[in-house]
């Protein structure tokens, strides 16, 4: 029995899978193949839990459950490509210096999880902690920041308000004039938090749950969900039926189109999330810079594009074609910050579906139809939570229990009118 | 995108703002708390045709009922909601 | 240098031999003509490498020599990323080469080529994971592999600028097609406007024989007669739902980029056709270049591309660069014909062309190779338009499909044909797209209220010619590796590796390798992308797909796109006062605010013991009117309103459905059906929308108007124990207490402005008379009082006095005092809800509210040691680290000489009398108690009694 588990584990790990700088040399001399990241599978008839959604919430839950929890018999179904949706779409940032309470703790474990992600996953997925800067330019949102600061340092999260020559010091490129609209008077400043190569967030979860027996449907479809007395029974898709006990919902800008299949109402609208990057220059800026009151975000990448976001476009859509304006009124934007990037040109927009919720925080758990699960309600901080929902996600799908941590990002919460008070400083955003 | 208000002809949808989707607000007097938090916070979210409540704000100013199409942006119909349904 | 390479004059030449001038490069100076482009200049004198590739920095030449060309990104007078081959080059310009160190010739990170098989794609993904701690010198150093120029750090100097168009027919893309699409739209009545990328109209026309030349001239003088507008050197950059275009102009004089919003009722794509580069091995040495390039230095430029060189031709175009390089007096020594089986099977060379091995097995000695092996269809904009890249095999080029019907596409992108058959095509085109942009037009007037509508005359549709791709045979992948994305350095072995890794669909394997991301944004790759991915899953190029195109067309400058700034804002009529007697301005919303005047401490004496005046002008004012307005107030606010009496005024709080506390302000009622509302400045909006949507969407047959006064109106708030004595030297109005009581209004003249609204409030805590001026009035009744009290001890007071004085009140600020989720009760009003009304907004949630005892309440606060200010946003603690509530407001009171606080407690500690720990930001913490009242300062409200 141990000896076929011990077999098992071992053909789960192809030899020379292993990802080092060795590896890279020995790879670079004789020439030879990589092996696959991940495997084509067949779907297979029935599974303990199917997730709904490729991106990097639904990849990292099958990964948890595989590892913590021992489920092995799980599948990943993706409509297109892994990573496809607002995965690889956001804007990388990761930062853990939120609100409240709950929300600081929650994404400061996120964060510790990213740190360790490379060599957890045994893939390089490139978290650069350069510094993550929120600027003010007024009283009122330097007192949210304060606000922040403070709760952020009795959790033990490095974030503290700094005053403008501090601010000038970090960002020589800001236009500090005091005569300016929108006058730069200080700014939170977030050390570790930081950008991240997104792709190689979603393809580390991918091979590593991919070794551990998930299997992973690309291209595949739900298109129904059978719910029978109250409970989940199985799925559709457009390759097939499975039966499963456990269905995940977590496909973000559609998560209300996939709840509906279970006749469950979510507290969700979808808005598209645009950003743009300009063409690379050299490394000039070191800290993601971020802008409440102008609504902008700027990091510059490894390969040296400016990324730019904004807040969500002012209505609500399913369509991911961008437009104009969002165009002009980012560039204003960054052009009243650093006038100076007036010759740098915008290179490529595009956008995202983020699953906007009242209070700017997740939905998360059990819902009415037993079985169905619910990590959604992500809106545009998904990205950042990954790690720490798949974990939280899998303990709970697994036990049977909701962690505390997430406890009171239930769906329930809404009825109870016990909503998140993440309001005040999640409009700032990213 | 453009949206034809029905006193300013088309407009492009800068000059309007999206408000909601089109509800109906429950007796406050007789609403239990789960319909009435149904009322302020479950949305719809259709993908595809969503009856929508949106204001001419740089127009107008007024308060339109708009069928549009939410995969495609397409604006079926805008009618006034001052008038529409009560004649 | 000298032209060494310049030929004798061209017929289609764009050069003006007659100016000539120097600029340097990388340092040196450089002989050049007006007209010539950067590169079209070195080329001239001889200067092949321009570049350094992004990782292995190989050598880099000309390829497509036109603004797609991935290896001419230089820094022109400082600015970088500048396109050399399409930029013209200007007397003294400074042009260096970007990211090679020490030069050009001689670069160090040349050195990557030797350690390139140990680097292949998403090499980084798969190392420097271990150990942790090193990792953010490993981060340092790829960071380094970014390519590009310096970001400029001075300002800019240059001006940017935007315009709108309402074109009937928009056509991009000046070539033969778009020209006489052009013509025949513009003939058939529509107003039309063409855009072209390059410095002249022309296409493939330009470098056409003397027939193609004569075709050449008679178009652009149609296309001039027709009163076409004419945009060169700019790009449709992107189309937009609407058919909302924006075009990128480059040549306006004063303007060094401008962008065009163009509402276009029909747009015709005209983009032409790219020439696509061959993947083989070498295929990215200087030397190696497309048949278009070679033909553009020739025919426009006058340039002698090499000396002897190697063509690989499979279509006519082919054919006749062969011809072309004849005539330039370049040695053409071997001609490969694919369409004859033969094949170029790798081009040698270390720092340029050597030589090249023939598919026979010969090897050709020469400096030039020259390819036309296929076309590539740029569908950016049709497929952002909402068409659909569709593969045809036999042509081996993807077509555009499933335009929306107020887009078409003409030329070289739609088929093949003599330029008389792309010329019909292309009319019979216009003339459709002319007629549907009436149709458009009527239907968009249609929409139109009252408008006078012609119906269309029912002009039957335009029969277009057929046209479609000419055979043609697929080459992309020659018989050895070579580089697919030239921009981002990625070869067609990488691609193949990263399918076979996984990445094996067209999205994962451009997202591994990077290929496509670059500059050119897959013009110029991504079809040997594609056929590179479908090598390797032995998939067709149809079923592998495109990657989706994305906006805009060419990189936008963020000038351009930003245009002038246009910030709003507002400011008061009393602001200029203001400025030019030393407040400091305060930013709040679209308001510009006298912060103070030097001395908020000694503002705030002057309101408590004698009379200072304030410009509350940003307050949000309403003209309320109609017999339904007490309904209107008794559901928005959450006290109560149908008694208010003509002649008095009250303070009201709004909540949203939700219960949460929403705006708050005075309203007072004028006359018997009249109401003045004030809001806060920064709910003004709000409010209004908020108003008008109960208005117009649940009670709607309410008979109410709202107009928005807020500007009409100079509003100034008296305030201190003289304000009274002050007023009535510049009124008849009677303010004797009696007869003008606290929360009563009055209409009349103040410093001989009549119709000035008055009412008698006190957010100060002070007797206060709140006056509300025609604007254009406000400055002289604001210098009028100011003369009037300089006996009484009169200051200009700023907002910062102004809050001082609030919080010595205890008056909340919405937004400051309460957040996101801090409802009616929360925020210490239990005074003012009224849950007796029959219905009002918010009603549900506070009734519940009210049944609960698990909320954060807002109370006075009092630091033990008044000394000590605690910050806003201090968080009070219980168990050392446990958040039970927080400062929001917190001043020294000049008042009572300590300090003074509003807060948000958890409701086990928010009784009078306790005692809690406010935690210090800066470290420590103090502690305060909780107040019986908000009110600081006077809470029996003895003095705005007075």
């Amino acid at each position: 029995m141990a000896t076929a588990s011990h077999q098992r584990q071992r053909s789960r790990r192809r030899p020379g899978a292993r990802f080092s700088a060795f590896g890279l040399l020995r790879q670079g001399l004789t020439r030879a193949d990589w092996p696959r990241v991940w495997r084509h599978r067949d779907l297979a008839g029935s599974y303990d839990a199917v997730i709904v959604g490729g991106g990097v919430h639904g990849l990292a839950t099958a990964y948890y459950l595989a590892k913590n929890h021992g489920m092995h018999n799980i599948a990943v179904l993706e409509k297109s490509y892994l990573g496809s949706g607002g995965s690889g779409r956001n804007t990388a940032i990761i930062r853990s210096n939120y609100l409240t309470p709950e929300g600081v703790r929650f994404y400061d474990r996120s964060v510790r999880l990213y740190e360790e992600l490379a060599c957890d996953l045994n893939f390089n997925v490139m978290f650069s902690q350069r510094g993550h800067l929120t600027l003010a330019h007024n009283d009122s949102s330097l007192r949210t920041m304060r606000w922040r600061a403070e709760v952020n340092s009795l959790e033990g999260v490095d974030s503290r308000v700094i005053d403008a020559t501090e601010v000038a010091r970090l960002v020589p490129q800001l236009d500090m004039s005091e005569h300016a609209h929108h006058p730069i008077l200080g700014g939170l400043y977030h050390p570790p938090g930081g950008i991240i190569r997104h792709d190689a967030v979603v393809w580390g979860y991918a091979r590593a749950a991919d070794a551990l027996g998930v299997h992973l449907h690309q291209g595949t479809e739900l298109t129904g969900i059978d719910v029978v007395d109250g409970a989940v029974r199985g799925v559709q898709t457009n390759r097939g039926t499975i039966s499963t006990p456990v269905v995940v919902n977590c496909t973000a800008g559609w998560a209300s189109v996939i709840a509906d299949m279970a006749g469950v109402g979510l507290p969700i609208t979808t808005f598209p999330l645009q950003a743009a990057v300009t063409e690379p220059v050299r490394p000039f800026l070191d800290t993601v810079v971020v802008s409440g009151s102008l609504h902008v975000y700027v990091s510059q990448t490894a390969r040296g594009e400016l990324v730019f976001g904004a807040a969500v476009d002012p209505f609500p859509s399913y369509s991911m074609r961008g437009s104009l304006q969002f165009t002009e009124s980012v560039a204003g934007h960054v052009l009243e910050l650093m006038p100076a990037l007036s010759q740098l040109r915008m290179l490529r927009q595009w956008a995202g579906l983020c699953d906007m919720t009242p209070d700017f925080s997740p939905v998360m758990g059990i819902t009415p139809v037993d079985g169905f699960y619910v990590d959604v309600g992500w809106g545009t901080y998904g990205f950042k939570a990954a790690p720490v929902a798949g974990e939280t996600m899998a303990e709970l799908i697994a036990t049977g229990k909701t962690p505390d941590m997430i406890a009171g990002f239930d769906l329930a919460r809404f009825a109870d009118g016990r909503l998140v008070g993440e309001r005040g400083a999640a409009a700032v955003g990213h | 995108m453009l949206i034809s208000c029905p006193l300013c002809g088309p407009r492009d949808a800068t000059e309007f703002r999206y408000v909601d989707e089109r509800r109906q607000r429950p007796d406050p007097e007789q609403a239990s708390p789960q319909q009435w938090r149904d009322y302020l916070y479950v949305r719809a979210n259709p993908s595809g045709p969503a009856r929508e409540l949106w204001l001419h704000r740089s127009g107008c100013r007024q308060y339109l009922f708009v069928d549009r199409h939410t995969l495609t942006n397409e604006v079926q119909t805008a009618a006034l909601a001052r008038t529409e349904g009560t004649r | 240098m000298t032209s060494s390479h310049r030929l004798p004059p061209q017929p289609g030449e764009v050069i003006d031999r007659a100016q000539r001038f120097t600029f340097r490069w990388n340092g040196r100076p450089y002989q050049a003509y007006a007209g010539d482009t950067i590169a079209s200049a070195l080329a001239a004198s001889g200067v092949r490498v321009l570049s350094r590739s992004l990782k292995y920095h190989r050598p880099r030449g000309l390829l497509s020599a036109d603004f797609n060309d991935p290896n001419c990104m230089v820094t022109a007078d400082g600015e970088p990323n500048v396109r050399a081959a399409h930029r013209l080059v200007s007397p003294g310009m400074s042009v260096s080469s970007q990211d090679t160190w020490p030069s050009l010739r001689f670069d160090v990170k040349a050195a990557n080529q030797l350690v390139g098989r140990f680097l292949g794609p998403g090499f980084y993904y798969k190392t420097f994971m271990r150990p942790q701690r090193l990792w953010p010198a490993y981060d340092k150093v790829l960071g380094r592999f970014s390519h590009g120029g310096y970001a400029p750090t001075a300002p800019d100097v240059d001006r940017y600028d935007q315009r709108y168009a309402h074109p009937d027919v928009l056509v991009a893309g000046g070539g033969p097609a778009g020209m006489a699409a052009a013509v025949a739209a513009a003939d058939a009545g529509a107003r039309v406007l063409l855009v072209d990328e390059e410095h002249h109209l022309g296409g493939h026309l330009r470098w056409a024989d003397a027939e193609g030349l004569e075709i050449l001239r008679e178009l652009r003088a149609a296309v001039q007669a027709a009163g076409i507008e004419v945009m060169t050197d700019s790009v449709v950059t992107g189309r937009y739902d609407g058919n909302w275009v924006s075009v990128l102009q480059r040549s306006v004089p004063g303007v060094r980029e401008r962008l065009v919003k163009a509402r276009a009722k029909h747009m015709i794509v005209a983009p032409g056709l790219i020439d696509r580069p061959y993947v083989v091995g070498g295929n990215d040495l200087p030397g190696v270049m497309l048949s278009t390039a070679v033909r553009r230095l020739v025919n426009l430029y006058a340039v002698k591309p090499g000396e002897r060189a190697v063509v690989l031709t499979a279509n006519t175009a082919g054919d006749a660069v062969a011809a072309d390089l004849g005539r330039a007096g370049v040695d053409v020594v071997r001609v490969l014909d694919a369409r004859q089986d033969e094949d170029v099977v790798r081009i040698v060379g270390r720092s340029a062309v050597r030589a090249v091995e023939c598919s026979d097995g010969a090897v050709v000695d020469c400096d030039l190779v020259v390819t036309a092996i296929g076309w590539t269809a740029p569908l950016t904009l049709a497929t952002v338009s909402g068409g659909r890249a569709e593969f045809r095999a036999e042509a081996a080029r993807f077509v555009p499909v499933g335009l929306p019907d107020d887009v078409s596409a003409v030329g070289g992108i739609v088929g093949d044909g003599s330029t008389d058959q792309l010329m019909e095509h292309a009319t019979a085109v216009g003339r459709e797209a002319a007629r549907r942009a009436s149709h458009r037009a009527v239907a968009l007037a249609a929409g139109v209220p009252h408008a006078r509508v012609t119906a269309p005359a029912d002009t039957p549709a335009v029969a277009i010619p057929d046209l479609r791709p000419a055979a043609h045979p697929m080459l992309s992948l020659g018989r050895t590796d070579g580089i697919v994305d030239f921009s981002e350095d990625v070869s067609a072995k990488d691609l193949k590796s990263a399918v076979r890794e996984g990445y094996d669909s067209i999205e994962l394997a451009k997202r591994y390798t990077t290929a496509t991301m670059g500059p050119s944004q897959g013009k110029l790759e991504g079809v040997n992308s594609i056929a590179a991915v479908a090598a390797a899953t032995g998939a067709g190029l149809a079923e592998t797909g495109t990657t989706t195109g994305r906006p805009p067309y060419v990189p936008v400058s963020l000038g351009a796109l930003a245009g002038r700034s246009h910030q709003l804002l507002r400011r008061s009529p009393l602001q200029g006062w203001h400025d030019s007697h030393g407040a400091a301005p305060l930013y709040a919303g679209s308001w510009v605010r006298p912060d103070h005047y030097g001395d908020p401490a000694a503002e705030v004496q002057a309101v408590r013991d004698a009379v200072g005046i304030i410009d509350v002008t940003p307050l949000g004012k309403f003209d309320l009117r109609g017999p339904d307005v007490p309904d209107l107030l008794e559901l928005l606010y959450i006290n109560k309103w149908r008694k208010l009496g003509v002649g008095s005024v009250r303070y009201g709080v709004m909540c949203a459905e939700d219960g949460v506390v929403l705006d708050d302000g005075v309203t007072g009622r004028l006359g018997p059906e009249h109401y003045l509302m004030t809001t806060t400045s920064s709910g003004a909006e709000a409010t209004y929308d908020w108003m008008e949507r109960w208005l117009q969407t649940e009670r709607r047959q309410w008979r109410v108007h709202v107009t928005p006064v807020t500007s009409n109106y100079a509003s100034i708030n008296v305030a201190g124990p003289r304000s009274r004595e002050l007023l009535a030297r510049l009124t008849d109005l009677d303010l004797a207490p009696d007869a003008f009581r606290y929360m009563q209004v009055r209409t009349g003249a103040v410093a001989g402005i009549a119709d000035c609204v008055v009412w008698r409030i006190g957010f100060t805590g002070e007797l206060s008379f709140e006056v509300h001026v025609p604007a254009g009035h406000g400055l002289h009744v604001w210098k009028a009082l100011l003369a009037t009290g300089s006996d009484l001890g009169i200051r200009p007071f700023g907002i910062e006095a102004q809050r001082i004085l609030r919080l010595e009140k205890g008056h909340l600020i919405v937004g400051q005092d309460t957040d996101g989720l801090t409802q009616a009760y929360g925020a210490g009003l239990d005074w003012a809800v009224k849950l007796d009304k029959p219905d009002f907004a918010g009603k549900p949630e506070l009734v519940w509210q009210q049944m609960r005892d698990d909320y954060l309440r807002l109370v006075g606060l009092q630091p033990v040691d008044g000394a000590v200010v605690p910050p806003e946003a201090s968080q009070i603690v219980e168990d050392g680290t446990r958040i039970v509530g927080r400062i929001t407001s917190s001043r020294m009171s000049p008042t009572l000489g300590h300090a003074v606080c509003l807060g948000l407690l958890a409701p086990h500690l928010s009784s009078a009398g306790t005692t809690v720990t406010v935690r210090l930001p800066g470290g420590g913490s103090i502690q305060a108690r909780v107040m019986p009242e908000l009110a600081h300062v006077d809470p029996e409200g003895v003095r705005l009694r007075g």
